[in-house]
């Protein structure tokens, strides 16, 4: 094609990126980077290192990190299941992944408060069974079980992805050259699946890293993570500076995701959709 | 050399409902090079995954030196396969994909490391331990796949349209390289193909499959001089495929003439189909042929004339010759005996000749 | 054998695939079940209804924010795919530098968390003086859908031969011709696929939502947002399971149509912008099926179509509904019953432009940075103070609110806290903070129903105390058990609230914004902080549901907060005197009891408490003796350092 010509059709987004992206991230480096009278400060960006930020993003990690390995033991298997059943019912089960989506997020989330009370639903059944009562509401696993339930899709798809393009021959000739379905896993189909694995990864961490609706709904706002400090400073203690400047620190663990990306996905093979 | 080495008895596969293979027996001998031939979807690739593991079949049993290895899974057999596109491993470098099998039976270090470079220096490959796999062209690759198959002393290599996608002159080359490289390794070779042309050069039996059936199995020769049918006739090289009558033994009349030929036991005034390969047909002076025509077709092939001569019924007889004759040129068509074909007419519909669709 | 094995292998396989699947629409099946709930209560069953859904239907909050969640979906989706399908096919001409670039700036949205996309967004809408409302929502959603399309074209599009595209035109097409007769067909499934994305993505979003939006606009999201403070209404349940009944629905049209199996598969394809599966045994490879582009294609076009058709019948609507006479509002959510904004619109013939906000603080930089004109806005006393002291606030001028008489002389006076004078505020509901209690929990604990805020700190009540979620209500809880003012701004003083209320953290079982009132009627904790305005509707529910226990609402001995939540208007309004018509429409008695009625928060308006009926006019815990409240405080607010001591200390309590 007439590559001149079009190389021009990429420049509307190019612009639009410049405006609403590249311009919005300055802003916050502009606010970040300033106290609320505008002078230049690096106060909010060193404030991180104060105990209840600090605390807020360790913690913040923890799950993020504990939900996203979760969600790759779950998912790991289920893109295997779904792979092997390619032909046919496979692409219903795979949509099935994304309809829960269409579910308004908040609304979901809030079904799993009903679903984990004392009083909810999951406890009427094990009384039901005679059996003891399960009360993770308002703790740390309930904020991990709503980040895994809410980012599940964004795993699965990834690593379903790169394994249905892995040929069947591949697998079919370690087969051949001795090893047992476990070595064909180990040797062949995790190696080759590594750039979704790693894309799944950031698609779930990033967003487990600076959630703060999660938190608040199925955490009893008793767990205070880093999202949740970044959004109350913006919709509540109406700081700013402050938001923006812990705001500028979480992008600094995006680029350390994006470094890995580019890294192990060069050919944006591990692209989820 | 006459030992069985593996023996597919009573055979039968479908996939959803459609009958791939239909109680299919075939046996293998050691040390032998056997081709499956067929056009796609006669079953042979089905065939060759129930020896190398990858189906099961729904009926019927896969005997390897004696043993009932049916239902055993594809890492516990004595085979190897070199697949249809090489299925090479991506990930890893030239030397871990040859080292592969070995690494997994648990072999040493030095020994594997003696492997591949024997392997490599099979395939004329040698120094491409460390070259990835998208660096090497698709000959390269192919001898690789070769190459990692052979270092696990298989008793039985299985080959799956290795040459496929290769081009001609490659194809032609790696035809004679698999040949050498199957008598210095002394191992049995089953190999598919849908190449006529590639099974006859290279194979000590060819089984010519179609709709799941082995409609001959034999020689490269006896298959091509004495196809058993007409849709082995028409799938092996070119041939003129005509009906006529066995008036009785050593007589066929075909198109009102009489013609001598050798075959017997075919009965008296029965239909029959008549093989003539073209290059077997002598045209002659008119008042010398059996039959008498007008050649109507002419193109110069190299080697010989390609000629299509039409006698008075309006069948076009496919003549190859040295000697040219001009189009509208009247000509006699003479056929010695030994050169004419006898086949039973089929009696099922299953048996039923189809055009060859490559 | 290997069968039994293989079988027993897919029975594994099956058994964990319909496990995940339950974990996936477990909370789908409960949102369906809350739908048909005749009780607003998540968590009480009161009995089949169907009225939910003919609710939604007549609800004009709930289809506006349908209507604006589709058609933000739907044009944010069809832009994205036109930008990024164009500049998919730029970028992949460019040379490797400058493609590299624009790829990495193209995923910083996608990698970005959403917090940070939709503040920075925020920040540069506000900084060039865009206002919030419709077209940020819409931009900010293009630009967070466009690196999704470009990742579901890019694969496609290198798939795709060049010389096709020079056979096209060889064969005489011009090269827009040859570009959508053969290109455009091949990326097509990567197209779509995109758009599907796109629309999902947008669909689900309300992190970037919640930052951009502003006047007069909700999406299904922000709605429920706003809605989590008072209650989720039962409507939104019975909404999404329409739509999702919908998309189901045709799911599974488009899988089980005719052309079956590979209408399916191409299905999968094309939600996931994926290559066709490689080498499966030459079975089902290369050849797609013809049909299930058209059945794509027939749907997209009957969706475009039933969207169009919306918009244009909708904006008709509005259009003619458009009047020169207007009045923006901005209120609470659940603040107000919509049939008296309905009364104003036919009395006055001002046509009223509603919009909602879920915390004070949210709401005042919206009116700082005035980019969006507001007429007459509803703030809590301090936040009244703050504004009027910030000159964000226009003086109301009395002769236009006669029915100010009605409002209770001790009222106004208790408003002089934040508003000397009484310049700039009409009182509209008022109420105290107190305890809530489960006297059948509290006896099983042996613990006696507290009569004071110190109470709240008994180690038996461990794991059974709901503290508020908000700073000053939660430090006036210690504040006044330690006896000190609410608006203490001693650092002494706070530091003694906070490390009490550090010491209490671990018998709270949560702090909650909304939820004390669900969570309370649940049995979920012994006692918790509530406002009185939740108490009548509180009884009611509790009635109705025939509850094993009683609740009972506690006045702390040692005085509380008075709140009050008044009108004010915006110094920028554009519509003062409609705003003060409006104000003075709300305090007429009539008006002001069907307010109270609906909104059950108590009515500073002694004319229209004296036509209540007498069971309301004697429940004490609504209506206190405001004599008895001399211990009791209205919020002031405190300035800047202040606010950021108090939120620092709030901060520390929070994390740890």
């Amino acid at each position: 094609m007439n590559r001149k010509k079009n190389q021009l059709l990429a420049f509307p987004y190019i612009f639009w990126m410049a405006g609403f992206t590249i311009i919005p991230l300055l802003m916050m480096l502009y606010y970040g980077l300033t106290n609320r009278e505008g002078a230049f400060t690096l106060e909010n960006i060193l404030a991180i290192g104060s105990p209840e930020h600090l605390k807020a993003l360790v913690l913040s990690l923890i799950l993020a990190a504990v939900s996203t390995l979760i969600c790759l033991l779950l998912a790991y298997p289920l893109a295997l299941i779904l792979r092997n059943r390619h032909i046919g019912q496979g692409s219903f089960i795979v949509f099935i992944f994304i309809l829960p989506m269409w579910m308004n997020f908040l609304l979901r989330t809030m079904a799993w408060q009903t679903l984990l009370e004392k009083n909810g639903v999951i406890n009427a059944l094990l009384s039901f069974l005679h059996l003891p009562p399960l009360s993770i509401i308002n703790t740390p696993a309930a904020i991990i079980l709503g980040m895994v339930y809410n980012f599940l899709p964004f795993m699965v798809l990834p690593i379903y992805n790169v394994l249905a393009k892995i040929d069947d021959n591949l697998i079919n000739a370690a087969r051949d050259l001795g090893a047992d379905s476990f070595q064909t896993l180990t040797k062949v189909l995790i190696p080759l699946s590594v750039p979704g694995v790693i894309s799944g990864i950031t698609m779930v961490f990033v967003p487990a890293l600076t959630t703060f609706v999660i938190s608040n709904l199925l955490g009893g706002s008793k767990i205070l993570l880093i999202g949740n400090v970044i959004e109350q400073e913006f919709t509540k203690g109406s700081n700013w500076n402050l938001g923006a400047g812990l705001s500028i620190v979480l992008m600094i663990f995006i680029l350390l995701s994006m470094t890995l990306i580019a890294k192990y996905d060069k050919n944006g093979e591990g692209t989820a959709f | 050399m006459s030992q069985p080495l593996i023996d597919l008895n009573h055979i039968s596969k479908s996939y959803d409902g459609e009958l791939i293979l239909d109680d299919l027996n075939l046996s293998v001998k050691e040390n032998s090079f056997v081709t499956l031939l067929g056009p796609s979807g006669c079953g042979k690739t089905t065939t060759l995954r129930i020896i190398g593991g990858f189906e099961t079949p729904d009926k019927g049993q896969v005997i390897f030196g004696g043993e009932d290895i049916t239902l055993l899974p594809p890492n516990k057999r004595q085979l190897n396969t070199v697949f249809q596109k090489y299925a090479l491993f991506p990930h890893m470098s030239i030397a871990e994909n040859i080292a592969f099998g070995l690494k997994i039976k648990g072999k040493s270090k030095s020994y594997i490391d003696d492997k591949i470079k024997y392997a490599l220096k099979l395939v004329n490959l040698n120094g491409f331990e460390n070259r990835s796999v998208d660096s090497l062209s698709g000959g390269q690759q192919q001898r690789i796949a070769i190459a990692r198959a052979i270092v696990n002393e298989p008793r039985l290599l299985l080959l799956d349209e290795p040459l496929g996608a290769l081009d001609l002159k490659l194809r032609q080359d790696m035809q004679y390289e698999l040949i050498r490289l199957k008598n210095e390794l002394g191992i049995t070779f089953i190999y598919v193909t849908h190449d006529q042309e590639e099974a006859l050069t290279m194979s000590d039996t060819i089984v010519v499959m179609n709709q799941g059936y082995i409609q001959q199995m034999g020689t490269p020769e006896q298959i091509y001089n004495e196809p058993e049918n007409a849709f082995v006739a028409d799938f092996i090289g070119e041939s003129n495929i005509v009906g006529g009558t066995m008036i009785r033994d050593e007589l066929v009349e075909i198109f009102g003439a009489k013609f001598a030929c050798v075959d017997k036991g075919f009965g008296t005034n029965k239909p029959v189909d008549v093989v003539i390969r073209p290059e077997d047909i002598d045209l002659v002076k008119p008042e010398d042929g059996t039959l008498q025509g007008i050649v109507t077709h002419l193109i110069f092939k190299g080697v010989h004339y390609e000629m299509e001569v039409t006698t008075p019924n309006g069948y076009e007889w496919l003549v190859h010759s040295t000697d040219l004759f001009p189009v509208g040129q009247h000509v006699g068509i003479h056929v010695d005996p030994f050169d004419i074909q006898i086949m039973n007419k089929p009696e099922s519909e299953d048996e039923e000749a189809v055009g060859v669709n490559e | 054998m290997k069968s039994l094995q293989k079988k027993l292998k897919n029975f594994w396989e099956n058994f964990y695939l319909v496990l995940v699947l339950i974990f996936l629409y477990a909370p789908i099946a409960v949102m369906m079940a809350l739908s048909f709930n005749s009780s607003k209560s998540r968590s009480h069953w009161g009995g089949f209804t169907l009225q939910w859904y003919s609710q939604m239907f007549e609800s004009s909050a709930v289809m506006d924010a349908l209507y604006n969640t589709l058609l933000i979906a739907f044009l944010s989706a069809l832009i994205a795919t036109v930008l990024g399908t164009a500049a998919a096919i730029g970028i992949n001409s460019m040379k490797k530098l400058p493609r590299s670039i624009c790829m990495g700036v193209n995923n910083i949205p996608m990698l970005n968390s959403d917090i940070v996309t939709g503040i920075s967004l925020m920040l540069m809408f506000i900084a060039f003086g865009v206002s919030l409302g419709f077209k940020t929502i819409l931009l900010a959603h293009i630009s967070f859908n466009v690196p999704y399309v470009m990742l579901s074209v890019m694969p496609k599009l290198k798939q795709t031969s060049r010389y096709t595209y020079e056979a096209a035109l060889d064969l005489g097409a011009g090269p827009l011709q040859a570009f959508f007769k053969v290109v455009f067909p091949d990326i097509l499934p990567g197209v779509l696929s995109g758009f599907l994305m796109a629309f999902t993505m947008s669909l689900d979003d309300f992190i970037i939502t919640h930052f951009t939006r502003g006047a007069g606009i909700n999406t299904l999201s922000t709605l429920i947002y706003s809605e989590v403070r008072r209650g989720i209404q039962p409507t939104m349940y019975a909404l999404s399971t329409v739509i999702f009944v919908t998309v189901l629905a045709l799911l599974l049209i488009t899988n089980f149509s005719p052309s079956g199996e590979k209408a399916g598969a191409g299905k999968k394809r094309a939600a996931l912008g994926d290559s066709e599966p490689s080498g499966n045994g030459g079975k089902a490879a290369g050849t797609p099926s013809p049909l299930w582009p058209k059945i794509q294609k027939g749907l997209l076009v009957c969706v475009s179509f039933a969207v169009v058709a919306g918009i244009s019948y909708t904006s008709l609507l509005k259009f003619n509904a458009s009047h020169s006479d207007e009045l923006y509002v901005y209120n609470w959510g659940e603040y107000i019953d919509e049939d008296v904004i309905r009364q104003f619109e036919e009395e006055t013939g001002i046509h009223v432009v509603y919009d909602l906000f879920e915390t004070n603080e949210e709401m005042y930089p919206v009116i700082e940075a005035g980019a969006v004109q507001y007429d007459v806005v509803c703030p809590s006393d301090y936040m009244i103070q703050r504004m009027a002291e910030n000159g964000l606030l226009a003086e109301i001028n009395w002769e236009n609110v006669p029915n100010i008489s009605n409002i209770g002389q001790t009222y106004m006076e208790w408003s002089e806290a934040f508003d000397p004078g009484n310049f700039y505020s009409v009182p509209y509901c008022w109420g105290t903070v107190g305890i809530l209690c489960n006297v059948e929990r509290l006896e099983e604990l042996g613990v006696p129903v507290p009569t004071k805020w110190a109470d709240l700190w008994d180690p038996r009540l461990s794991g059974e105390i709901l503290m508020q979620d908000s700073v000053r209500d939660a430090f006036m809880v210690a504040q006044k058990s330690l006896g000190y003012s609410l608006n203490s701004t001693d650092p002494g003083e706070l530091s003694e609230a906070k490390d009490l209320l550090l010491l209490q953290k671990p018998l709270v079982q949560a702090y909650v914004v909304d939820q004390v009132r669900d969570k309370m009627l649940s049995g979920e904790a012994a006692v918790g902080v509530i406002y009185s305005g939740e108490l009548l509707y509180l009884q009611e529910e509790a009635e109705s549901l025939n509850l094993d226990f009683t609740l009972q609402y506690v006045l702390p001995e040692e005085g509380t907060n008075l709140w009050i939540d008044s009108w004010v208007i915006p110094w920028n309004a554009r519509n003062k005197e409609n705003a003060e018509k409006w104000i003075n429409f709300l305090c007429r008695p009539d008006i002001a009891k069907k307010n109270f009625e609906y909104i059950t928060y108590a009515t500073p308006n002694e004319a229209a408490f004296r036509l209540l009926d007498p069971e309301y006019q004697q429940n004490t815990d609504v209506f206190p003796d405001t004599s008895t409240l001399t211990t009791s405080e209205v919020y002031r607010y405190l300035g800047t350092e202040a606010d950021d001591l108090y939120n620092a200390l709030w901060k520390e309590v929070k994390s740890q």
